[in-house]
Order: C-alpha cells, then sequence, then structure tokens
C-alpha cells in the first residue's frame, strides 16, 4: 500500500532554469539582509540636522573644525559598540533593560525625555523636507502633510522593510558628497594638516558648533534603535564580531559622509565668504559655485535623509516606548490590539509634520533646539548605559573590561560636559 | 474572623518597599527591599523578607517571625534579629522584586505577553499570599507617584474614572525565572493556550524568555508552535537548540512547513538537521526542497494518501486508519496506477457511504483538477476558487502525483494581500 509517491521519479529538467536563477536572486537578498543594523543606524544618522550642521560647520569655520570628527567617530563607536553588545548578550531592547533593572519610576520619566527629544527631532526632520522640497519650489503646504502621509502610509500599510531597503539604497546618493569633495579639488595637504594639528579654538560660536557635531551625531535615539535592530534580527553573541564591524563601517561611513559634506562647504561656500543659516541656504549657494546640479544633488540628499528620519524615529519612539511598557507593539496588529503604538506613532508624526506648517514655522531654531535636547538627554542615557554594561546579571561575561570603561566614562564625562555647555549657552 | 480574612485587606507589593521592620522592643532590623514568594502553591504565600540593615548589607527573614503587617512597618517577634541569614532561595521560591516586578509575564486569559506594573497581595486564610498581577495604567501611575494627579485629571476633564487591570495569579505564567519552567509543559498553565496563540506569545517576549518558554514545551507542541510561528522567529527559535531536539521536532511537523523552515536556514546547518531526520521524513523534505516556494511544488505537501484503483472501499479505510495521524490530508484519498499516474480521487464522505467491497475504482472521479508543479500561486488560488477545493493535488508532466496542496498553504500564501 503506496502512501507516498515513489522516489524514483526523477524532477522534471524545467525546474532547474528558475530554481538557478532564484539560488541567485536569492543570494543577492541574503547580501542585502546582511547589510547590518549599524550601517542603517548610521545613515539615518546622516539626518536633516546632520546635514544641516555639517553645512554649517564647513562654511563658517572651513576646515577648522574637520579635526573634531575624528574624536567624534571614535566615541560613536565605543558607545554604539556597548549598545551592539548589549542587544547581543541580552538579547532585549535598551527601553527593557532599564525598565527591567531601575523600575518604572525612572523608567516612566526617561520615556517622557525620550519621547521629547524624538518629537523635537522628527520636527526637524520634516523642516528638511519641506526646506529641500522648498528648493523644487514646493510650498511647505504641500509637501509638509504629503510627506507625512507617505510615511505613515508606507510604514503602516507597506512593509518596513521594504522602505528601509528603499531608503538605504537612496543613500547610495550620499556618494555624491564624496564625488563633489573630490571635483572641487581640495587642498589636501592643508586638509591633512588641518586634521592632523587641531587647532582649539574656544570662541563661543566655535564651542557651540562643535557641541552640535556632536549632538547631532550621537544622538540619544540611536542607542535604542540600532539595540532594538540587532535584537530583532536575532543577533546572538556567536554574531558579535560580525556586528562589531558592522557598527564601525556604519559609524565611520557616517564620518567620511560628514567629512566631505564639510569639506565641500568649507572649500565652496567658506572660501568665497558667503554666509549660510540652513542646508537650504548651503544648496542655494552651492548653485553659482559648483552649479546647478551639484545643488540639486544636495537638495535630493537633504530629502532623502531627512524622509529616511522621519520615517524611523516615530516608528523607533513607539517601539521604544512600548517596549518599556509593555504594550503591544507590531505594525500587524490592529488597532484595537496595540493603541498605545498607534497613537504613539501617528502622534509623533502629525505634530512633527503640523509644527512645520505653521506659518513662518522657524524651521532653523526647531532644528537647533532638537539638538540641545538630543544634548541633554545623552548623557542620562548614556549613565543607564555604562550601569547596564556594568552588570554582570545582564552582561555575564561580556561586561566592560577596564579600559573600555575608562574610556566609556571619558567619553560620558566629555559629552556630558559638552552638553552642559550646549544649554547654557542655548538658554543664553 | 475567617470571613474578614477572607476579604481581608489588600496590599500593593510596591508599598511595602522601604518599610521598616521593628521588633517588639522598637528596634529596627532593616528596611524591606524585597519579598520570598513560593510559587509552588496554587496561591503563592509570601515565605520571607529580604531586607537591607545597617551597612546596607542584605539579609533573609522567615515570614514565620512576622506577627502583624502595619501600614507603614511590618512588626516582627522578638527573636527574629538573631534569626537572620544571607539570602537565599529553594526553588520554587521567587524574589518578587527581581524575578517579576518590571519583568515580562503571560497572561494566559488573554494570550498576551504583558510586564508587571505592581503584585497585589491579599490575606487568605491567615497568609498573605500572591493574589493578581497588576498591568494596568493605574499600577504604573502608583509607581511613578502620579496616580492621584493623573486620575483626579482624568475625572475632571472627562468624567472617566481610569480602571484598574489586574490578572488573577491562577492565569499569569512567569517566565522570568529558569527553574520556573523547568515543571512538565503540561503543568504550566501554557499548556492551556492554543499553539498559534503560544506562537504569538513567543513571538512577543523577549529573546531569554522567548528560548525559556521555547525550550520547555514538549516536541509535539513545539512543532505546532513552530509551525505557526514567523519565519524570522522560527530561525532564531531552532538557532541555539542541540540538532537531535530540532530534528525530533521537524518530524513532527507537516513535510511543507518543515520544508519551508529548512529553506529560511543556512545550506549547512540544514543539511545537518536533514542527515539527523529519520530517512522517510528527511525524504520527503528533500523532494519538497527542489521546488521552488513561490509555485505549486513549494507548497505542496507530501503527506497524503493514495491508493491503487482495485484496492477495495474496506481495505482503503483500515489502510487510511492506520496512516490518518502521520498525514496532512484525510479528506481526499488520491488513486494512483502502477506508474504512479493519478488515475481518480474519492472524498471521505464517498468512502465511508460504498459498499466496503467495491474497488475504488468504481466510485472515484476520475476528472480530478489538478495543478502542475511549476504553478504560480495565483494560478492555484484561482482553481480553489474555482472548484471550491479543500486540497488540489500537483502533477508533473506525465500526469505523475507528487503532492498535495491544503488549503491552509493556500490561505498563508494570500493572506498578505489580504491586509
Amino acid at each position: 500500500m503506496n502512501v507516498r509517491p515513489p522516489a524514483t521519479t526523477p524532477r522534471t529538467e524545467s525546474q532547474k532554469t528558475p530554481r538557478s536563477r532564484q539560488g541567485y536572486w536569492r543570494r543577492l537578498a541574503v547580501i542585502l539582509a546582511v547589510i547590518g543594523p549599524g550601517i542603517i543606524t548610521s545613515n539615518v544618522d546622516n539626518d536633516a540636522g546632520g546635514i544641516t550642521t555639517y553645512s554649517l560647520a564647513g562654511s563658517e569655520f572651513g576646515l577648522r573644525l574637520l579635526w573634531s570628527m575624528v574624536p567624534i567617530t571614535g566615541a560613536l563607536i565605543l558607545i554604539q559598540e556597548m549598545s551592539a553588545r548589549m542587544g547581543v548578550v541580552s538579547g532585549k531592547g535598551l527601553a527593557a533593560l532599564i525598565r527591567e533593572q531601575f523600575g518604572a519610576a525612572v523608567t516612566f520619566y526617561l520615556m517622557i525625555g525620550i519621547v521629547l527629544t524624538n518629537l523635537a527631532n522628527t520636527v526637524a526632520e520634516f523642516a528638511g523636507v519641506v526646506a529641500a522640497l522648498e528648493l523644487f519650489t514646493v510650498p511647505r503646504y504641500y509637501s509638509a502633510p504629503v510627506a507625512a502621509f507617505l510615511v505613515w502610509f508606507l510604514v503602516l500599510k507597506g512593509s518596513y522593510k521594504t522602505v528601509e531597503k528603499v531608503f538605504l539604497g537612496a543613500c547610495v546618493f550620499y556618494v555624491a558628497y564624496i564625488v563633489s569633495g573630490f571635483l572641487s579639488k581640495p587642498d589636501w595637504g592643508s586638509v591633512s594638516r588641518e586634521i592632523l594639528t587641531p587647532r582649539l579654538d574656544f570662541s563661543t560660536a566655535a564651542l557651540t558648533m562643535v557641541i552640535g557635531l556632536v549632538g547631532t551625531t550621537i544622538a540619544p535615539w540611536m542607542q535604542f534603535y540600532l539595540q532594538a535592530a540587532i535584537v530583532d534580527k536575532g543577533l546572538s553573541a556567536k554574531d558579535y564580531r560580525i556586528i562589531r564591524w558592522d557598527v564601525i563601517v556604519g559609524s565611520v561611513t557616517v564620518s567620511v559622509i560628514a567629512f566631505f559634506i564639510i569639506l565641500v562647504c568649507a572649500i565652496t561656500i567658506h572660501t568665497h565668504g558667503i554666509h549660510i543659516e540652513s542646508a537650504k541656504d548651503a544648496a542655494l549657494a552651492l548653485v553659482p559655485l559648483a552649479g546647478k546640479y551639484a545643488a540639486d544633488l544636495f537638495a535630493l540628499g537633504l530629502l532623502n535623509a531627512s524622509l529616511f528620519a522621519a520615517s524611523i524615529l516615530p516608528l523607533s519612539t513607539a517601539y521604544t516606548v512600548c517596549e518599556a511598557f509593555g504594550w503591544e507593539s507590531s505594525v500587524d496588529c490592529k488597532f484595537e490590539e496595540a493603541p498605545q503604538f498607534y497613537i504613539l506613532y501617528s502622534l509623533m508624526i502629525v505634530l512633527g509634520a503640523g509644527l512645520v506648517m505653521i506659518p513662518n514655522a522657524p524651521l532653523i531654531p526647531i532644528m537647533y533646539f532638537s539638538q540641545v535636547l538630543n544634548g541633554v538627554i545623552l548623557p542620562v542615557i548614556l549613565f543607564f548605559m555604562i550601569r547596564l554594561i556594568n552588570d554582570p546579571s545582564v552582561m555575564g561575561e561580556h561586561v566592560n573590561g577596564r579600559l573600555a570603561n575608562l574610556f566609556t566614562w571619558l567619553t560620558a564625562v566629555a559629552v556630558s560636559l559638552l552638553s552642559i555647555v550646549t544649554v547654557v549657552t542655548a538658554v543664553w | 474572623m475567617e470571613s474578614l480574612d477572607h476579604n481581608g485587606a489588600v496590599w500593593n507589593f510596591c508599598d511595602f518597599l522601604g518599610h521598616r521592620v521593628i521588633d517588639h522592643q522598637g528596634h529596627a532590623l532593616g528596611r524591606v527591599v524585597d519579598l520570598v514568594a513560593d510559587l509552588r502553591e496554587h496561591d503563592p504565600p509570601i515565605t520571607g523578607v529580604i531586607l537591607s540593615g545597617s551597612h546596607r548589607r542584605r539579609q533573609h527573614l522567615s515570614w514565620t517571625w512576622v506577627e502583624e503587617v502595619l501600614p507603614d512597618s511590618i512588626k516582627v517577634r522578638s527573636g527574629a534579629f538573631d534569626s537572620l541569614s544571607a539570602v537565599s532561595t529553594i526553588p520554587g521560591e521567587v524574589l518578587l522584586r527581581k524575578g517579576l516586578l518590571d519583568k515580562q509575564i503571560v497572561d494566559t486569559g488573554g494570550a498576551k505577553v504583558v510586564r508587571v506594573n505592581d503584585l497585589q497581595l491579599r490575606k487568605r486564610n491567615g497568609h498573605l499570599v500572591l493574589s493578581r498581577v497588576d498591568v494596568g495604567m493605574r499600577g504604573l501611575l502608583r509607581r511613578v507617584g502620579l496616580l492621584r494627579v493623573t486620575t483626579a485629571l482624568i475625572q475632571w476633564l472627562f468624567g472617566y474614572t481610569m480602571p484598574d487591570n489586574l490578572i488573577a495569579w491562577r492565569l499569569v505564567q512567569p517566565v522570568g525565572s529558569p527553574d520556573i519552567l523547568r515543571l512538565k509543559f503540561s503543568q504550566t498553565r501554557l499548556a492551556r493556550l492554543h499553539p498559534a496563540d503560544l506562537a504569538d506569545i513567543i513571538e512577543d517576549l523577549d529573546r531569554p524568555e522567548r528560548d525559556r518558554v521555547f525550550r520547555a514545551l514538549d516536541i509535539e507542541m513545539a512543532a505546532e508552535v513552530l509551525e505557526e510561528a514567523d519565519p524570522k522567529v522560527q530561525v532564531q527559535l531552532i538557532q541555539h537548540m542541540p540538532t537531535e531536539e530540532v530534528s525530533d521536532v521537524l518530524e513532527q511537523m507537516s513535510p511543507s512547513e518543515a520544508t519551508d523552515l529548512l529553506q529560511e536556514l543556512e545550506a549547512p546547518h540544514a543539511q545537518t538537521l536533514l542527515q539527523e531526520m529519520e530517512p522517510e521524513a528527511a525524504q520527503d523534505v528533500r523532494c519538497l526542497l527542489t521546488h521552488d516556494e513561490e509555485t505549486a511544488g513549494g507548497m505542496m505537501t507530501t503527506s497524503f494518501f493514495s491508493q491503487p484503483p482495485l484496492a477495495t472501499v474496506k481495505e482503503a479505510l483500515e489502510a487510511l486508519r492506520r496512516e490518518a495521524s502521520d498525514l496532512d490530508v484525510i479528506y481526499y484519498i488520491y488513486v494512483e496506477d502502477q506508474q504512479g499516474q493519478l488515475v481518480g480521487a474519492v472524498n471521505l464522505r464517498e468512502l465511508l457511504t460504498s459498499d466496503p467491497q467495491a474497488p475504488i475504482e468504481s466510485i472515484m472521479v476520475k476528472r480530478v483538477v489538478t495543478a502542475a508543479l511549476d504553478d504560480k500561486k495565483s494560478d492555484i488560488a484561482d482553481l480553489f476558487v474555482k472548484y471550491g477545493l479543500r486540497a488540489l493535488p500537483v502533477v508533473d508532466h506525465e500526469g505523475r502525483i507528487h503532492g498535495v496542496i491544503r488549503f491552509k498553504s493556500l490561505l498563508e500564501a494570500v493572506a498578505p494581500y489580504l491586509r
């Protein structure tokens, strides 16, 4: 009695061709899937605030602040590595770890801080979208609601993973910055001199700019996002080496792009003594200096960066808060199953785009304010991270070594000092 | 007295924290930092208190020394000081703050994962027991210290009283502490859940808890949960399990589901698992692995039931009874000639109502609706809709049957487009 078909049947030829093509695509898909959380986080890090700050740094100070990207990259790698290690070892998100180790009250107030900071950042992203599209003469009353709806719709009704890949692919545009960097024929001798012999400038303007650079490069939401992405991918301790490389490559990428944005603005805008106040100004200033296409590319880069971050920040915030309080959170859920998640997510987008639409909304102070908030929250997060990463009940044998702790504390203290200075200067 | 005890006072665990522990002479032994409960009991009694005494040293005091629980302190009998000991728990005991508070638990009633905001204690038969788990907004706000302000504000603004959200302890499965899941699976409260719900719960848990719960399942449940889980979660769940255990679970799964899972794995890992599996099950999976997931060949299962044309109805029924537990499709009986060609099909109703001595050939339907191995999902969906089928046989160019697509597999394939 034969229940199963005879196993001797040879497979027909016709299936072979599509299968091998399938294998090729699959391999490509695997490579795409391997593009790690670290690289994605870093690319989101080059957001509206980032591009603005880098352009300002270049056009206001020329090459003088270029050196600061070196220690900033170091700090970024150090902090991101801790997030990655915590994700890999504990298998939990940062919000969950903070809740479990420090209790509900601490978590509650921290989450209020995170929501406010991320909201300010989201506003800044939409401001970036608006500014970029205004360069193509699209008025903000169209661009902001359309962008908000697009982001909201794509993530909730489409697949976030697809959205992520599209934006990540679009990040290849950033190569444009590097190309324009070479095209503008900088004097590489003086560039390397500037990096190797840092000139400390303690003027308020320079200090504020350095703080802006730190605040935009090492943002608080990144630590939550990176750790969550690693946990979500199901990476574990055996993947740790690869993840460390992912983090390093990502952090270096963000810095290289930042480096070239500063460079381009330094040799074009700064050398011509033009004063700018925003990324939009920078793009406009580039038209006579570097040509229309360079300016358009600059604007497209800003648009892509802002849209990418605008679709990630609200989502990341909603996930973080729901994780901390144990609320259902998934774009696969119905509204009734995850009301807090959907309300938070939608509110972030509505407020983010809505505030930008207020007539004559001061977009530049908004972007600046978002970085100040980043600066206030970051030391707090760093403090929790250092506590957690030294807790054997969380990290087991993977707690920080003495050297790592020394550097982490140095970074934390430096960032905290800078943050305090930022707040003080902002209040004045 | 009894009834007073029964409806007696209710305490929030967090209110205990920081309370002073004093003896009869008014000496303070320390402050409460945690309570110990024995989770092996149905109503877990509080068996001890962890207090932080001089030099912030943590010490354990058995609950038997407690005389009275006062609003702001715990009164203990004299002599308690001498019986303070180092912090230790026996298996089955848990520290409420360290092991439950702020952690994830499974609400088996609502079939979801929630975070513990507070724990409610109550007097029952003279014992202080753990009675309910607070997972609501009120509990959270109480922890934060904003309960009064917020409730008053909401009451004033909307005339809405925020409800408590408490789950009875009997409906809760803690997943934080390893030894809780050392119980036999059938004894845990998770055994009451439907595999599909359990799969959702496992997806919602953090990774350590997720692995712990999955490892606690018995093989049948693990196979069913794995079938229901998201592909990404499937891979994570089996990643760190010993190969023998995974292959046991794979054998329990339907061949088509097992194939889908193996396709998600890296090739060497999948090969190792195939080698570890029973030859027969492995053979089925190997056949299915040669097909593209998007086509009929990739959607079908090989675990169907077929009979030669000359078998009698009685023989077929007997064979079916023997095989049924291992089959994915039992509603249709496919009739296969010696060359493996599909010559007809009978449904179970016809088989049951026909003369036992009649050859299958005489009752079978000869024009069977079939799909080709490389048919696309959309073609298959059309066939299911047009003919109102429960399962669809898949044949090659020579008309030989290779497998059967279940309605369930089709539903899984088209579900993403229904949203």
